[in-house]
């Protein structure tokens, strides 16, 4: 199988969480023989190679952070540019997010499902997972530990050509925390993660409050 | 206030919703963006980690997003792409951002954004063209409930009256 690849992200690639996902997901993808080529949606120069390679391949996946519930914009005006599909191709996705809950994902795995007709293309699933945000704030062992489980979803999907299986059902994790999750992860919020987010913030130089009220 | 954002290049949408608000007495600000330029968001998370409250990218968008804050209604208008708002539409959600922190909370059993202003800008949704409306409905009530705020639901450009009605204050 030889699979055609857009990271879908508009960060662009350096900075994308997506690509650190990617660059697990398609090593385990390729253990079985399976080869693919890679675009960014985020560098425009790409359109015209990703438009052909569209219309030339069969076997598509689409990874994209979730942007306000659903695909980013920049990513809608690349696809409102490319002929839907009049073979048999089949497209399957990776949808990620920062919220660490499922049902977060939930309205945006909806609209891939359509957005798959829309493109002419069979459905061929969608892995689902938050709590993607810190990616590119981590490295070594702990950026591992979020995206080297994607090397497991790659070799799903190289041995099946979609999402179906319960294993990449499963990879979601919780739909909601339960309620003593959600009070423990709530004090972190208002304590670590508050620390950790202003330190980040300092490192880049940022010199107000989080909170700072430009418009008001 | 009810602020109307037109991305359609579809004037006569506005000027029937002008008329319509006129008589109803309703103070309406409508803003066309065929004449702006609105980019993308790039994803940069400046507008969180960096300079918070403000975006990156130096466009027409810093307009919506002052008046957006203390209108009582935000419309936006839309043509619509793969059963979805075009890219046009899209890119006026995805560039809120600022109006909310980066801090996070639970509301109910889900995260959410700490919002960085006391704001109760309610969104409507008016579309052109043949999206999948049960979708862009349930998009935009998830969409609204993401930034603490509530859907005035979603109508077509034949259901102008219908939308109308819902703009009141
Ligand atoms: C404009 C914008 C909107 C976002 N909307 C959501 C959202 O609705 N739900 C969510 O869980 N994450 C949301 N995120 C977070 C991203 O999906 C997440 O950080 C992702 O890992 C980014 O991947 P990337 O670096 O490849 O772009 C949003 C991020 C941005 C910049």
């Amino acid at each position: 199988m030889h699979v055609f690849i857009i990271n879908g992200s508009p960060r662009i690639k350096s900075q994308s969480n997506t690509d650190k996902i990617l660059e697990q997901f398609t090593k385990g993808m390729s253990e079985n023989g399976t080869s693919f080529e890679q675009y960014e949606v985020s560098d425009r120069k790409q359109w015209d190679d990703m438009r052909k390679a569209f219309a030339e391949n069969k076997n598509i996946l689409i990874a994209l952070p979730l942007y306000v519930e659903c695909i980013p914009g920049l990513l809608i005006e690349f696809l409102e540019t490319v002929e839907p599909k009049t073979d048999d191709s089949r497209i399957a996705f990776i949808l990620q997010g920062g919220f660490a809950e499922g049902i977060q994902l939930r309205c945006g795995e909806e609209y891939l499902k359509i957005l798959a007709g829309k493109l002419g293309c069979a459905y061929a699933g969608t892995l689902v997972k938050g709590n993607n945000f810190s990616i590119r704030f981590v490295e070594g062992a702990e950026r591992d530990k979020i995206t080297v489980p994607y090397g497991e979803m790659g070799r799903e999907y190289a041995a099946k050509g979609d999402f179906s299986s319960e294993k990449c059902k499963k990879f979601t994790g919780p739909e909601v925390f339960p309620a003593p999750i959600r009070l423990l992860v709530g004090i972190l919020f208002k304590t670590a993660a508050k620390t950790g987010l202003n330190k980040i913030a300092e490192g880049w130089g940022c010199t107000r409050p989080l909170d700072y009220k430009p418009y008001s | 206030m009810v602020l109307i954002v037109n991305t359609t290049s579809d004037h006569s949408i506005t000027d029937e919703l002008k008329n319509s608000l006129q008589d109803k007495g309703v103070d309406a600000d409508i803003i066309e963006t065929d004449s702006m330029r609105i980019s993308h968001c790039i994803g940069c998370n400046f507008c969180w980690l960096k300079t918070p409250g403000e975006c990156s990218i130096k466009d027409d968008y810093e307009i919506i997003i002052k008046k957006m804050i203390h209108a009582d209604q935000m419309w936006v208008i839309s043509d619509t792409a793969l059963g979805f708002l075009d890219h046009k539409g899209k890119n006026i959600y995805d560039r809120i951002l600022p109006i909310a922190t980066m801090y996070l909370k639970f509301v109910g059993d889900q995260m959410r954004h700490v919002p960085r202003y006391k704001m109760n800008t309610e969104m409507g949704l008016i579309y052109t063209g043949e999206p999948e409306v049960e979708y862009l409905k349930k998009w935009n009530a998830r969409m609204a409930l993401n930034f603490e705020s509530k859907s005035l639901g979603v109508f077509g450009r034949d259901e102008l009256k219908e939308a109308v009605s819902c703009m009141c204050l």
